[in-house]
């Protein structure tokens, strides 16, 4: 037995388990290495210190607050608030861990995202009469038919095939009357300070 | 004879409350000092041994004396909560240490441990000089015990201040006994370095 070995059996002769073999082989090296005997001394005397530490008593209210809190557990559960406030305790500890916080993170952003398309989307801005402003040439705007633009210049702001709108309005069918009172229409516009202030 | 844990268990889930009340009374003490010795931390100690009886209460019913030991079942919830909260006293260090740039809270945290040792009970019969050594090497060892991995600081814990068998350790954290063996000697090996000035 060498000095790793007999240290790896120290808690088990301490306590008196080793088996006969064992036994004899810790002691044999013991008896033969003084390193290992003071060793072990000291191992033995920082055990016994560890053992000696005194308990920790609790304090004397401990039981009637355990009885406290163990009369609000039963009530708790049953009410919707506290199974709320659960609820939003675990999902918050959830993501805690930064597995689960990163997948918070990328669905907010997704969210996000989708909010910020959404709302610059036609569905969205139908009260609006402008999809989007840019110098590009060719523009898709939602319009207003002509019924519910009755100022001549607001129409002339508008450069775009009169015709094409009418068809469309023709088209769209009763049954969608938000559909029926706005349109898409392509229009272009050849330059902004000329298109009427666009 | 005073009934078994397991006797008790058994009554209190056949509707007598006052067992479970006699359970609390006769574990509360090591509970306390167990969870107190693991987290170095009496305070929150106190709380963790209440929260352990919460848990044994609202599971109690599914309780079974033939998987578990009641009393390995009670050390087994309160060392999971223990870990848990080491793990987010950590995260809350972690972040005061990113925060506050040398606010002196290393010396707070001495404090705190000083404390845990000083309001445990003081001999008074002996000599002040003997008193104080005795004090000093008890704060040592506690810290020595607070420095130690938690895999090898837990089943030291559980051997040395609660004197549980190595069997029931083995059971409060699901371990090989082999491998509860070697953690426990292992902790008492690096504790014995720990000690070295002292002892």
């Amino acid at each position: 037995m060498n000095c790793l070995q007999a240290e790896e059996h120290f808690s088990a002769h301490f306590e008196d388990t080793l088996d006969y073999q064992t036994l004899q082989g810790f002691e044999g090296h013991l008896a033969a290495c003084e390193a290992c005997q003071r060793e072990y001394v000291r191992f033995q005397e920082s055990v016994k210190a560890v053992q000696q530490l005194p308990q920790i008593e609790p304090s004397p209210y401990f039981m009637s607050t355990l009885q406290q809190r163990l009369a609000t557990e039963e009530r708790d559960p049953s009410s919707l608030k506290a199974i709320a406030a659960t609820g939003w305790k675990q999902l918050l500890n959830g993501l805690r861990r930064p597995k689960w916080a990163l997948g918070g993170i990328m669905a907010l952003i997704l969210a996000a995202a989708g909010t910020y398309f959404y709302q610059e989307g036609p569905l969205f801005n139908q009260d609006l009469h402008q999809v989007s402003v840019s110098s590009t040439s060719q523009k898709q705007q939602i319009v207003p038919l002509p019924e519910a633009f009755p100022s001549a210049q607001q129409s002339r702001r508008l450069v775009g095939d009169d015709s094409q709108l009418q068809r469309r309005s023709i088209l769209s069918t009763p049954a969608q009357p938000m559909q029926q009172r706005y349109m898409l229409k392509q229009v272009s516009y050849t330059n902004a300070s000329t298109s009427g202030g666009l | 004879m005073p009934e078994l844990d397991d006797e008790l268990m058994e009554r209190y889930q056949k509707g007598d409350e006052n067992a479970f009340t006699l359970l609390v009374r006769r574990h509360q003490q090591p509970l306390v000092n167990f969870i107190a010795r693991f987290i170095n931390d009496k305070d929150s100690a106190e709380d963790l041994a209440q929260e352990t009886f919460i848990r044994i209460f609202k599971a109690a019913n599914r309780y079974k004396s033939e998987n578990a030991h009641f009393k390995t079942w009670m050390y087994h919830i309160a060392s999971n909560l223990c870990k848990n909260e080491l793990r987010n006293r950590g995260r809350r260090d972690r972040y005061r240490v990113d925060n506050v740039v040398n606010s002196g809270s290393d010396s707070d945290g001495d404090a705190e441990q000083i404390d845990l040792i000083a309001s445990a009970p003081a001999n008074p019969e002996l000599q002040p000089e003997i008193a104080l050594e005795r004090k000093e090497l008890r704060n040592a060892i506690q810290k020595a015990i607070a420095e130690l991995p938690e895999q090898y600081r837990l089943p030291l814990v559980l051997r040395d201040l609660q004197g549980l068998s190595y069997d029931e350790i083995s059971e409060v954290l699901e371990l090989r006994s082999g491998t509860t063996k070697s953690r426990i000697n292992r902790a008492r090996l690096m504790l014995k370095e720990k000690l070295k000035p002292f002892i």
